[in-house]
Order: C-alpha cells, then sequence, then structure tokens
C-alpha cells in the first residue's frame, strides 16, 4: 500500500519541520539535522530538496526570504499541527510499549 | 598521455546502479566523467581514486534548457552541500560523485527516490519507449500486409528485409526497456515501503548484442547494394545513408544547440526543433523524391545498355538486357527492334526475375512480333515454396470477382513432362486455353507467356524443353 502522503511523518520529515519552527535555509536544515539527533538521523540533499517542495505546496513550510538561491523557510500553522500530531501518535506508540513492558 | 576519453556507453535512462558502479569503476581506472554527449560519453584523465557516484534525476529539466534553471542550480547547492560535485548532466538525469569516504546520499528516502524516478521517466524516457515500440509495430503491421498483398515481392526485396529487420530491432529493444523497467518499478515500490532501495537493472548486454549485429547487417546490406547490379539502388542507398539519415540528425542537434547557445527558452527551443526538423525532414525527402524522379526522367540513373527513342510523339526507353531466354532463341525469329527487360531483386530468402520481351514502338510490323515475358522465382527456403506457388497460381482470381462460375479463368493441370516439370499449369477460361503457363520446378517457380502474332501459343516439345533447360535449373 503506498503511503498516504504526510498522515505520517518520516524520521526525516518530522526534523526538518521541526528545524523549521525557527527560520532556515535549506543548507542549515542539512547540517541540523544530524546535530539534532547525534548524527542517527542525516537527511539527502536530494531528499530535502524535494521535500521542502512538498511541505511548501502542502502549505506545512512558507517561504520566509530569497537572498539569491538561498531561500528560507518556517512551519505554518499546518505544518505545526501536523508535527504536533505526530509528536502524539509517537508517544502515543511510546505509551503503548511502557503499558505492556513497564519502564525496563 | 591521453587527456580524454570517449566511450560508447549502452545504459537505461533509468539504470542508476549500473551507471553509478561503472562510473566508480571508471574512476578507480583514472576516468572521471565529464560530459554526456549524443552517442558517447567523454571522460577526462584523473588520478586513480575511490569516488563513490550517484546518479538522480531532476524532473523539471529538460534537452532543451539553454542553462540549468535556477531551481536546478539550487538543487546542486545542497548537493555541494554535502560533497557532491556535479560530473555532468543530460536532461533530467544529473550525475554527481562525492570524494568522501561515507557520503551522505542524495536520496535518503526510498519511497520519494522511486517516485522521482518514476515521474522523471514518465516525462521523457516512457512515452519515447513507446513512440518507438508504436512506430516498430506499426511497421511489422505494414510488412505483414505486405507479405499478404506481395509476398514473393517482399521477400525478394533485401532493402525492405534489411529495414524489417532494423524494425524488429527497435521494438525488441523498446520492449525490453519497458517490460525491464516497469519490472522493476513494481519490486522497487515494494521494497521501498519496508526502507530498500530495489536496485535498478539494465540489460547492457542485449542492447550491445542488438547493436553490433545492426552493424554487421548494415555493413552486410552496404556491401550488396553496391556491389549490386542496380545504379539507382546505389545512388539512393548512397543518399540515405550519407545525406538523409545524417542530414536529419544534424539538423535537429543543430537547430536545438543553436538555439540553446542564443538562450532561448526550453518551450520555445522545443517547439522551434521539433516543428523546424519536421519541415526539414519533409523538405529532405521531396528533394530525394524529386532529384530521384528528375534524374530517372533525365537519364541519371541510366543503365550502360539502356537508349531512350521518339515514337508517336512519346520519349520511350528502350534496354536490351541480357536475358536468359528470348523470342529468337524460342521461336527462331531473328528480327531485330525488340526493348528487353529484365528486372530483378534477390534476397537470402528468394530470388525475383521479371523479364519482358516487346517490339519498340518505332518498329515496322510490330502488331506481327512475338511479345514473350516470364518470371521466374528462386525459392531459396524451401518452407517458402508453397506459399510462393499459391502468391502465383492465384494471383489474378480477383478478374472473376462478379462473374459466373462459369465465365471464370483458371489455371488447369497440364502435362508437366514436356517441360521437365514437377508440376505444370495451363491458363484456361471460357475463352479455351490461353497462352500462359505455370511451372513448378524443385526450387525455381515459372510463369511464362508468349503472344504470338496470330492465335494462342500452344508450345512445341522442344520450346518446352528449352524452357525447362534456360529456366528450371
Amino acid at each position: 500500500m503506498p503511503r498516504e502522503k504526510f498522515r505520517t511523518l518520516t524520521e526525516q520529515m518530522f526534523y526538518i519541520l521541526l528545524c523549521l519552527r525557527e527560520e532556515c535555509c535549506g543548507m542549515d536544515i542539512l547540517d541540523k539535522v544530524p546535530q539534532m539527533t547525534g548524527g542517527r538521523v542525516s537527511v539527502g540533499s536530494g531528499t530535502l530538496y524535494n521535500l521542502l517542495e512538498e511541505f511548501l505546496s502542502a502549505g506545512m513550510i512558507r517561504e520566509t526570504k530569497v537572498e539569491g538561491r538561498r531561500r528560507s523557510y518556517l512551519l505554518t500553522d499546518t505544518g505545526r499541527q501536523r508535527l504536533r500530531e505526530e509528536y502524539d501518535r509517537i508517544n502515543a506508540q511510546a505509551d503503548d510499549y511502557r503499558r505492556f513492558f513497564g519502564k525496563e | 598521455m591521453k587527456e580524454t576519453k570517449r566511450r560508447m556507453e549502452l545504459y537505461s535512462f533509468y539504470d542508476r546502479t549500473g551507471m553509478e558502479r561503472h562510473l566508480a569503476e571508471m574512476a578507480e581506472k583514472g576516468w572521471l566523467l565529464e560530459k554526456i554527449g549524443q552517442f558517447l560519453w567523454t571522460y577526462k584523465a584523473i588520478e586513480p581514486k575511490r569516488l563513490t557516484f550517484s546518479v538522480t534525476y531532476f524532473p523539471a529539466a529538460s534537452q532543451f534548457d539553454p542553462r540549468p534553471s535556477e531551481e536546478q542550480e539550487t538543487f546542486y547547492d545542497f548537493c555541494a552541500h554535502t560533497g557532491w560535485v556535479l560530473a555532468a548532466a543530460n536532461a533530467q538525469m544529473q550525475i554527481f560523485y562525492n570524494e568522501g569516504l561515507e557520503p551522505i546520499p542524495i536520496g535518503t528516502d526510498p519511497v520519494q527516490e522511486v517516485a522521482l524516478i518514476h515521474r522523471t521517466m514518465k516525462k521523457s524516457f516512457l512515452p519515447a519507449q513507446l513512440l518507438l515500440l508504436a512506430v516498430g509495430l506499426l511497421n511489422g503491421w505494414m510488412f505483414l500486409s505486405e507479405l499478404r498483398r506481395d509476398l514473393i515481392g517482399t521477400l525478394s526485396n533485401t532493402s525492405r528485409l534489411f529495414s524489417v529487420f532494423c524494425f524488429i530491432l527497435v521494438i525488441l529493444l523498446a520492449a525490453a526497456e519497458l517490460g525491464t523497467y516497469f519490472y522493476w518499478h513494481r519490486k522497487a515500490a515494494t521494497a521501498a515501503e519496508q526502507g530498500d532501495f530495489y536496485e535498478t537493472r539494465g540489460h547492457k548486454k542485449l542492447q550491445a548484442g542488438a547493436f553490433l549485429l545492426l552493424g554487421l547487417v548494415t555493413v552486410w546490406y552496404l556491401l550488396r547494394t553496391f556491389t549490386g547490379e542496380s545504379r539507382m539502388m546505389r545512388v539512393l542507398t548512397t543518399l540515405m545513408f550519407l545525406v538523409y539519415v545524417p542530414g536529419i540528425f544534424l539538423l535537429v542537434n543543430g537547430i536545438k544547440a543553436f538555439l540553446k547557445k542564443r538562450g532561448v527558452s526550453a518551450g520555445v527551443n522545443r517547439a522551434v526543433t521539433m516543428g523546424g526538423s519536421f519541415v526539414l525532414a519533409m523538405a529532405l525527402v521531396f528533394g530525394i523524391t524529386f532529384l530521384t524522379l528528375y534524374g530517372s526522367s533525365h537519364g541519371w540513373f541510366k543503365e550502360p545498355d539502356e537508349e531512350t527513342y521518339v515514337a508517336g510523339g512519346h520519349t520511350w526507353t528502350a534496354s536490351n538486357d541480357p536475358l536468359p531466354l528470348t523470342v529468337e532463341k524460342l521461336t527462331g525469329d531473328d528480327r531485330e527492334g525488340y526493348d528487353r527487360q529484365l528486372r530483378e531483386e534477390s534476397s537470402f530468402l528468394l530470388a525475383h526475375m521479371e523479364v519482358d520481351e516487346r517490339p519498340r514502338f518505332d518498329v515496322e510490323g510490330r502488331k506481327d512480333m512475338y511479345w514473350l515475358d516470364y518470371e521466374v522465382v528462386l525459392v531459396k527456403v524451401p518452407g517458402l515454396y508453397e506459399s510462393c506457388w499459391e502468391q502465383l497460381f492465384h494471383e489474378r482470381d480477383h478478374w472473376n470477382d462478379g462473374e459466373p462460375e462459369e465465365e471464370w479463368n483458371f489455371y488447369a493441370p497440364v502435362d508437366p513432362a514436356p517441360w521437365g516439370a514437377e508440376r505444370a499449369y495451363r491458363w484456361d477460361g471460357p475463352l479455351g486455353p490461353g497462352s500462359r503457363y505455370l511451372l513448378g520446378y524443385r526450387d525455381r517457380i515459372v510463369e511464362i507467356e508468349l503472344d504470338e502474332p496470330e492465335g494462342t501459343w500452344a508450345p512445341t516439345g522442344e520450346q518446352m524443353t528449352l524452357v525447362g533447360e534456360k529456366l528450371g535449373n
């Protein structure tokens, strides 16, 4: 079954949106995601480029500044809400895990 | 030491895994991809090193772009930020290399990667392959129609067989490309859901084999044409291979490159290149056709034994081709003034000879002279014999359309022995037996007709033996 667009967010989507809680350009995101995750998650340049395009057309982020080819973006309310929903989904999963396995 | 190297690389447009692997091997041998041309890829010499290559696609790019768009440049900036250097690009395909030991891949989401490749292929690769397949199948259908209409003429025509061979290769390659792509896409979409990228697979060996075969058959065809008898075929083949095919290629690429250099937008470039190429291609076709017709009527392709003469206000061409059997040999009539024409087509399947020996229009008493015509089909593949026989046997069946059965004309069996044949038929009908005979020999079929000035040709035993000796063996 193909993944329904943005119904659930991949780790990469999640951290890109998380970066964009404050204004960032694409290259900042490429640096920030590995920093935020201790190197556990990194985003490929092609993947980031395409995701930014898709987030923009889905209204989850907006363009804030254009300096030459450097474009900056910021999370919109829609994007923030989607991020929150993802956070809730992950928490629900964590709660379920704890319910069955305790804190082991 | 050589600074550059050019190679023909037979990779399918979507076969990124194959290309990445090959380019890494080339870099380890000291060759870095620099440019992707129409037919050849150019490599420059480098210090042999381990490089990681990534072939990715930018669907919005086009081969008609005068330069990379701003969005494309932004994409390149992103890639450069993670150490990826653009090596070369060809339309949507973008090839990068990275000197890092374990670089972050350009694509890190398999679902998105597969979708990106599919979006790109839907834009260029798939329509092009489907078009090739359609053109190949259309030609195949036309060939089958020609076979049904005129099996002997079609299978004895080497040029037609050569063209159908080319179209079979086109069908084979386009079907292989499409089949392999759709198989990969189905597998890749499933694997991507599990977080894996399913490696692409091309069919380099099939492509290499097809091109090698095409090259060999083309050389064989050219040798055969240029050592053949027909001057017109030599001229047409020269025009086709030296003017038409290179002309179309140069026109399309010349217009495209010129407009790109002038900075014309991709949309305008595409429209002008396509439209201009179509018009110029048509002009070339008409030009070559006109020259051929003009040349024919002005004797450019005149064979050495051809002459023109005027009779009844018209200009006629008369030949004096050497014939295996002539009116003189058959009847003993040694009057001069015959136009002797022999047309011959031969392929590895059949050889087909058609002969007409008729009195010239400027000869006195031509109405009292014999007219001889015959055709001989040499069947080189025994399996084709019956089909060729059937064609000649039923060639005139349509004459009977709408006629009552008692009015029908047909071939009626006669004794083949005097002809030295295995089977023999004589044209028959409501007006009685005719002057045409259809004779079957071991590997030949002969149809012969002799119009006598008076009456119907009833060949003597001597004449039948002569026909068997001259045409049946």
